[in-house]
């Protein structure tokens, strides 16, 4: 009872952009489960038929049916875009609350180091890091992961690092180093629980840029391998029908476009929730 | 002359919604304001003070609403008014001065800019010239004409006095009737804010006007208001001319706060019961409000609304009981024992020998600028060694030096006869044990995701090897020993009020079982009634577990309570430290009397300061006396170049001066006296 009017007192772009989220968790959970056809079977029906009841997007060039690709797709994408920003977000928060709070020479040198990786334009370094990955890497899932760990790192850890400057200044971690306290024991105990706040809008923004990015490096060519069904991958290779059969192409595209929408509705409700708590304090 | 007051406020009702409900701010509060005359209302935080005031500019918040009343400024009501008139009244007939000014000035403009601009939007016709002219003439009323190139001085070069004498300059720009004043002097050191109530009462004279002055201090309002109201939970529940309002209060809740805040005449070991609990909004009784706190309450007055009644002409008291309340309180009062002073022969607890210190400014290679010089002091255990100056004066690094988070540039601290490392990383555990500090801000010293049980076992995690049961015990004690039951300890700290938060920051300190407490201005973030109440719980600690205290304060009416010792700095230079009772008596170093005449409530002036136009001392002092260029009593070029020489008096205290002690027993004679009565 509780719960649920906690829930309708959130803000309604929240509620609507965890519905979303919702549906496409699922679908990369159960989706290849319910399907009408198996996404990698080929002549479901006559190659580039238009959408209809039997195929709600169509079928593409092999006759594979286009919907049951597009929510098979969801599995790599979702997974990938979550574990990507997750990745950046861990690595980031601790660079950037050690660094945050040792200040110092160390500092200095992580922040350089940090504005260097910020100053390559992220897909450059995506394509870059991909490159150097090798042929063996490249392809896979996790690979993609962790092109997208790399590129929220810098971004996470400035975040972090600012927040981190301004909660050592309160006089309750003076106190913990009063105590002698380990840095690392401070960090986790006194800066993380009060950073979270932050750290959590910051994930979810990453996480909303992420789905796009996973599209662009598959629509490169460089994301995941081809009989994956994977929505930027999708997008390219049935790119030359555009014109005689968009359906192809739309199909993915609109999964891409509802998903990042879905995170974009999350992060806004987030952000102000957590604004919210912080102002009246409930924890 | 008519004999209609210029403000007439009767039956005000205000409310504000909160979640939803309607919670009743002010209650059928009213007051009437003559010409020429000081109106002060007093009262805790969310007395709904403000809010009346508030009314008499046409405040209306979105989320408030106005029930009832009416307030006649002139013969016309003001809450009847619309936009446009209330546009003609503001800042034109009736002008508020805010709490604070950093917050209040446009950080971008100007001081010259933003007076003019008061002027010009309410139709100031007289072209650049007599624009100028009265420019000129408000610096000269506020005293601002001696700093140079004010005008054109943007806020932040304004000291926090000047910026309030701006915000003055600025309610007078259109020569108003009246003028409301919200807490003015609440954000300012005691001296500066001395110095702006000398200001306001010069004003008054000069230019007759009005004012309504708001402030939770009733020791700031004995030196300057003409009629003191008292409110609580939103009613005025006792209002008199300020003389009878402090010799003779009739309503409890007057006596409590005038007995919560050590008033400087007052005897100093007769304190009087301080207020009990605390305003509880939601637990308001339907009859008189402060029945539950109230000492005096008989089963009757849960029930009776208690009106505003005038039993003597110009005093009114709400309270029925008013008249056995003025019997039972003009009893003489009890003084306690006088404090134990076995402690002269104890070797010292900690010991600071020529300790310099300072932090590292600007560049990278630039030399540390030294904020605290050459100080020599003595703490022994189970003492109270009180640390006084205004704010600037390098009382709160003085105790950072000793905490190990600055590292001193010159001197040494040694504590119980061992040096201490300079720096924390290099000291032992149990030294850091040994010195626990609490801070002034509980909101800030305490981590708002923290629970406060968890909070508390911390330091027992880190200093001792107990297990989980002993833990708990031990948190429940300390719990105990603030006066907080055991079930707090599953709380966060934003559930719990500023005073509650201040009582875990000083049982987190307690828990470790310390010998040294370094208390840095621990009451001022706190409302006066709950001062009180941690005062008596320092007080309690020290007696009962010997606790030594670095007590930094600049509240001298604090310090005298609870300092056995005190030492008195002014920009790093230690001017005079001894037992309390001897710097409490003359002789006096010329800015420890500056520092007690400052004090509001003090009629003792003897010797003033200079204008408080005056900068503070940034000149280069070349090793002499820092105070020389405030001093009123300087000998020449001596006091800039020579450091004063320190003179021992009979009883054991120190004055760094180039005066010799007889002359200064003679320049601070009458407040001495003063101060000396106060104390037999």
């Amino acid at each position: 009872m509780r719960w649920w009017r906690a829930w309708w007192s959130t803000p309604a772009t929240f509620r609507i952009g965890t519905a979303i989220i919702a549906v496409f968790v699922a679908m990369a959970a159960i989706g290849t489960y319910v399907l009408p056809y198996d996404p990698a079977q080929i002549g479901t029906g006559k190659p580039l038929e238009g959408p209809s009841l039997s195929h709600l997007f169509g079928t593409d060039q092999l006759g594979r049916d286009v919907f049951s690709r597009s929510v098979a797709a969801a599995r790599v994408d979702v997974l990938v875009s979550f574990l990507g920003a997750a990745g950046g977000l861990v690595a980031g928060a601790f660079l950037g609350l050690f660094s945050g709070f040792i200040r110092g020479p160390i500092d200095e040198i992580l922040q350089r180091l940090n504005e260097a990786l910020i100053s390559i334009p992220f897909l450059i370094l995506g394509l870059l890091l991909l490159t150097v990955l090798g042929p063996y890497f490249r392809g896979e899932p996790i690979a993609v992961v962790f092109v997208l760990t790399l590129i929220y790192l810098p971004r996470v850890a400035r975040m972090a690092r600012s927040a981190a400057i301004e909660i050592a200044a309160r006089d309750f971690v003076t106190i913990a180093r009063l105590r002698k306290q380990r840095p690392f024991t401070i960090i986790w105990r006194e800066l993380a629980p009060n950073a979270a706040g932050v750290l959590l809008v910051e994930f979810a923004i990453r996480a909303g840029y992420a789905p796009i990015l996973v599209g662009t490096l598959g629509f490169l060519g460089f994301g995941v391998k081809p009989p994956t069904p994977e929505w930027g991958l999708m997008i390219s290779s049935n790119r030359n029908l555009m014109v005689v059969a968009p359906h192809t192409v739309l199909g993915p595209g609109l999964m891409l476009t509802l998903f990042v929408i879905g995170l974009n509705l999350f992060t806004e409700g987030l952000a102000r929730l957590v604004g919210r708590s912080a102002r009246t304090g409930a924890a | 002359m008519n004999d209609r007051p210029l403000l007439d406020a009767s039956d005000i009702t205000v409310s504000y919604r909160h979640e939803g409900r309607w919670l009743t701010a002010v209650r059928a509060a009213g007051f009437s304001l003559s010409a020429n005359e000081v109106l002060g209302f007093a009262g805790e935080s969310g007395s709904g003070k403000s809010t009346l005031v508030g009314q008499t500019l046409g405040y209306r918040h979105p989320n408030a609403r106005i029930d009832s009343g009416r307030l006649l400024f002139r013969g016309r009501d003001v809450l009847g008014m619309d936009e446009r008139d209330l546009r003609q009244l503001r800042g034109n007939r009736i002008a508020l001065v805010p709490q604070n000014p950093t917050t209040s000035l446009s950080p971008g403009m100007r001081a010259g800019a933003q007076i003019a601009e008061v002027l010009t939007a309410h139709d100031f016709d007289g072209g650049r010239v007599a624009l100028r002219d009265r420019l000129a003439e408000l610096f000269r009323l506020t005293g601002l004409d001696g700093v140079e190139g004010m005008a054109r001085r943007y806020p932040h070069q304004l000291s926090g006095g000047q910026q309030q004498r701006l915000m003055i300059a600025m309610a007078l720009a259109c020569r108003p009737d009246v003028v409301v004043l919200d807490e003015p002097t609440t954000g300012l050191d005691t001296t500066t804010q001395k110095q702006v109530l000398d200001l306001l009462r010069r004003l008054k004279t000069t230019t007759r006007m009005s004012m309504l002055y708001v402030t939770h201090d009733l020791a700031v309002l004995s030196e300057i208001a003409d009629r003191v109201g008292i409110m609580y939970a939103g009613q005025v529940v006792e209002i008199a001319p300020a003389d009878v309002l402090y010799s003779a209060p009739r309503h409890p809740y007057t006596i409590g706060l005038l007995g919560s805040r050590p008033l400087p005449g007052a005897p100093a070991g007769g304190r009087s019961e301080p207020l009990r609990g605390l305003l509880r909004r939601d637990q308001l009784p339907p009859g008189c409000p402060f029945q539950p706190r109230c000492a005096f309450s008989a089963p009757s007055c849960r029930d009776t609304p208690q009106a505003l009644v005038e039993f003597a002409p110009g005093h009114a008291v709400a309270c029925q009981r008013h008249e056995l309340v003025a019997a039972r309180t003009s009893a003489p009062r009890v003084a306690v024992a006088p404090k134990p002073t076995d402690r002269e022969a104890a070797a010292p607890l900690l010991e600071l020998d020529g300790v310099s210190l300072g932090y590292r400014g600007g560049g990278f290679l630039a030399r540390p600028r030294p904020v605290v010089r050459d100080i020599s002091l003595a703490i022994r255990a189970g003492e109270t060694l009180a640390l006084v100056g205004e704010s600037g004066s390098g009382k709160s690094t003085v105790a950072r030096g000793i905490s190990g988070l600055l590292s001193p540039l010159a001197g040494r601290i040694r504590y119980s006869g061992t040096p201490l490392a300079p720096l924390l990383r290099q000291r032992a555990l149990a030294a850091c044990r040994d010195i626990q500090y609490v801070f002034q801000n509980p909101d800030a010293s305490l981590n708002p995701r923290m629970r406060v049980g968890r909070i508390l076992e911390q330091p027992l995690e880190v200093f001792f090897r107990d297990d989980a049961a002993t833990r708990r015990r031990k948190i429940t004690a300390a719990l105990e020993s603030v006066q907080l039951d055991s079930t707090y300890a599953s709380r966060y700290p934003d559930q719990l009020s500023g005073g509650e938060r201040q009582r875990v920051a000083i049982a987190r300190a307690m828990i470790v079982e310390p010998a040294l407490f370094l208390c840095d201005e621990v009451l001022s973030a706190l409302d006066v009634s709950v001062q009180a109440h941690i005062v008596e719980l320092l007080d309690q600690l020290k007696r009962s577990r010997r606790i030594a205290m670095l007590f930094i304060s600049h509240d001298l009416a604090v310090v005298r309570v609870l300092a056995d010792r005190v030492a008195v700095l002014f920009h790093g230079m230690l001017v005079e430290e001894g037992p309390a009772a001897e710097v409490f008596a003359p002789p006096y170093h010329p800015y420890t009397l500056s520092l007690f005449n400052a004090v509001p409530g003090s009629k003792a002036v003897t010797l003033r300061a200079p204008p408080a136009t005056t900068p503070p001392p940034e000149v280069e002092i070349d090793g002499g006396c820092t105070f020389a260029a405030r001093c009123p009593v300087r000998i020449g070029p001596l006091c800039n170049t020579k450091a004063p020489p320190p003179r021992r008096t009979l009883n054991g205290s120190t004055i760094h001066c180039h005066h010799e002690l007889g002359a200064l027993a003679t320049i601070g004679g009458t407040a001495g006296q003063i101060m000396e009565q106060g104390r037999a």
